[in-house]
């Protein structure tokens, strides 16, 4: 389909409204909960038809609301300025420039799917807890075309003339986006694009069977055991008194033993299948929910911009600028790191909750990681050789998890005696603790590494579970060095580098002072330049 | 500036204090002498010798590309914020400020991690140094070749 940027662009010139549907699919749960939740719970206790009469009159202002706001919300977007106007009674004036936007996102629940609406959103930087624009819903054409007007806009000002974009400001070797005019940047499709990289089902199934939220799987089991257990307890407490009305007179045979042999507790024979059971269970939900959420993974670069589009029921296309991206995090657990896997983490500056701001690639083989950085920070070959830290920092981190471990086997074992569990066994499985956490002081140590070449800094940590984060030099924020006590003594420092966006400073623990201070310099004098 | 951070050292260390000797004089009656006087001895370290070694460490100063500072007792800090991030200046004061005559100043970056706090700046300067740093990053921006964004 070849589209008409000025079509595009004069669809928007207009104020429009919102899709007549947003009037009830642009409901907000989470307020009409909060607004409506004391006057409902009040409505319940007081019974009756009151309820109902309460809940139709609900029913009735959520409709006039609803009615009011779509027919006064209006967007427009005239190549230049995102505008949204918005309010019933107070008037409110949304406008947002469309270089300063960080991640645009096309989000289709099933419901919109099989209607054929998408929410838009649009993240800039700022730590506000909702996304800067949120157009719920519009028709999936006007979404597409209002992407479409965005990325042309965005190209119309890097055209000829105008500076501005990432790769002017990197160099731009390997970068080919300049030698495309903005129209036919602009009239490319974006499903005719080499895809960068396109997660297999069988890898999202993988990613969801060994990520974290399996890693709570004991949590789970122990819970359902639980759950299990209790129920298993009531039925023989029931059956027992059955037993009881039944047998009657019988009760002295018995002697109460039998009763109170079924009451102390499930066999084992019971928890083995049921924790087997159970696992299966999780393990299938974890997988199924991945596949849903992550299924069709897709990545596509197009210009200087990260296609992203995932989701196999409910979808979600996010569009990252290329000079949006703030840090990239490649993790792995230690499951993965067995496994070969890793998973990489894009990082904007979009501020808003529920991971407005951040884009994860579910999983990849660790060694297509370096073909996978150099789409995402252009001008970067891939992982650079990273630098050790001093042996003493091996001291720090050994005495670092020694003392966590030291604390945990110290509360367990409190624990433990309050309990009446304390036996030789317990003892010396809580004994080991410490010098496993010793162990894993080491292995700390092995990991901690940093890097810093001409465009990215670079940091490496973890024991178990390893995180790289990278960070291109033109995004840092502020640097600050810090340097305890006992890092005074043993020579050492830490570097905190500050990059815009919630949560998103790179540390790099424990190097030595010197260091500290030449990369201090050096990164401050960097960030007081753009690019 | 040391006054002002006694004088709230001050307040805090009374508050902390008398609360600590109620619990103890509730549990351990037995205990009372000894908590008082070693709360009396951190009290007074806190109030008198913390604030000004504290003062002593402070260190600030406006380079060519960067607001710089160096200051921290137990923990020695060192923080840069360049000019051309600077995205917000805000001059703050408190009642015991206002009592002294003082402000304080924060520069707040992009990254909220990433801001630098100047306390204790006599107030008649406060906004003059306000006016310089802005005066810093609208030149830094100046100067920038390619892209002027900053985040």
């Amino acid at each position: 389909m070849r589209s008409d940027p000025d079509a595009d662009r004069e669809r928007f010139a207009t104020p429009r409204r919102l899709h007549p549907a947003s009037m009830v699919l642009g409901i907000d749960v989470g307020q009409i909960f909060n607004l409506g939740l004391i006057p409902l719970v009040a409505l319940f206790a007081s019974g009756g038809a009151a309820v109902l009469v309460g809940l139709g009159a609900l029913a009735v202002v959520t409709l006039v609301v609803r009615v009011l706001d779509w027919r006064r919300r209006r967007y427009s977007f005239d190549g230049s300025e995102l505008r949204v106007e918005s309010g019933i009674l107070g008037r409110s004036l949304r406008s947002l420039d469309v270089g300063r936007i960080q991640q645009l996102e096309v989000r289709r629940k099933l419901i919109h799917r099989i209607a054929g609406l998408a929410t838009v959103r649009v993240e800039t930087a700022g730590s506000a807890s909702e996304p800067e624009v949120e157009l719920r819903v519009v028709s999936e054409s006007d979404a597409q075309a209002l992407r479409r007007a965005v990325r042309a806009a965005k190209a119309r000002t890097r055209g000829p003339g105008g500076s501005g974009s990432v790769c002017d400001a990197v160099g731009g070797d390997g970068v080919e986006a300049g030698a495309l005019t903005p129209d036919e940047a602009y009239v490319a499709p974006v499903a005719a694009r080499e895809p960068v990289l396109a997660v297999p089902l069988s890898d999202i199934v993988v990613a969801s069977v060994t990520g974290r939220r399996l890693l709570v799987l004991p949590i789970f089991i122990a819970a359902g055991l639980q759950v299990a257990g209790d129920a298993v307890d009531q039925l023989a407490e029931w059956s027992m008194s059955r037993l009881d009305d039944v047998v009657g007179v019988a009760e002295p045979l018995f002697g109460g033993g039998f009763g109170n042999g079924l009451a102390a507790g499930p066999d084992w024979r019971w928890m083995i299948p049921l924790g087997v059971a159970f696992t299966l269970v999780a393990v299938a939900v974890a997988a199924i929910t991945g596949l849903l959420r992550d299924g069709g993974f897709r990545l596509a670069r197009v210009d200087d911009d990260l296609h992203v589009s995932r989701g196999l029921l409910a979808s979600r296309d996010s569009l990252v600028p290329l000079a949006r991206v703030q840090s990239v995090k490649v993790r792995a657990n230690w499951l993965r790191r067995i496994l070969g896997f890793v998973t990489v983490e894009i990082r904007s500056a979009g501020g808003s909750a529920g991971g407005g701001g951040r884009v994860t690639i579910p999983l990849v083989a660790a060694s297509g990681v370096d073909r996978l950085l150099t789409e995402i920070l252009p001008g970067v070959p891939g992982l650079p050789t990273l630098d050790a830290h001093p042996i003493a920092a091996r001291r720090r981190s050994v005495v670092r998890q020694l003392i966590r471990a030291s604390l945990l086997a110290a509360a367990l074992a409190l624990a433990l005696h309050l309990g009446g569990w304390l036996g030789p066994w317990t003892l010396a499985a809580t004994l080991t603790l410490p010098p496993a956490g010793a162990l894993l002081g080491i292995a700390e140590y092995r990991n901690l590494a940093h890097g810093v070449t001409d465009r990215v800094v670079v940091s490496r940590h973890g024991a178990l579970s390893v995180a790289t984060q990278l960070t291109p030099l033109g995004k840092v924020q502020a640097v600050g060095g810090r340097s305890g006590p006992f890092q005074r003594r043993l020579d050492l420092g830490s570097l905190d580098v500050h990059v815009a966006g919630p949560s998103a400073s790179l540390t790099i623990r424990d190097a030595s002072r010197p260091r500290v201070s030449e990369l201090h310099r050096r990164l401050a004098a960097r960030a007081a330049r753009s690019g | 500036m040391i006054i002002g951070w006694r004088v709230s050292a001050a307040i805090w260390t009374a508050l902390v204090v008398s609360a600590a000797v109620v619990g103890v004089r509730f549990l351990r009656p037995d205990l009372l002498i000894p908590a008082v006087a070693v709360a009396g001895v951190a009290g007074v370290a806190w109030v008198v010798w913390y604030p000004r070694a504290s003062l002593h460490r402070w260190r600030w100063r406006l380079t060519d590309r960067a607001i710089e500072l160096r200051h921290g007792v137990i923990v020695h800090r060192h923080d840069a914020v360049p000019y051309f991030r600077i995205q917000q200046i805000d001059i703050s004061q408190g009642p015991i400020d206002r009592m002294l005559g003082l402000a304080g100043l924060t520069v707040t970056s992009a990254s909220a991690a990433g801001s630098a706090d100047l306390p204790g700046i006599p107030a008649d300067l406060a906004p003059n140094v306000r006016a310089e740093l802005l005066r810093r990053a609208e030149a830094s921006l100046g100067e920038q070749s390619g892209d002027r964004d900053a985040v």
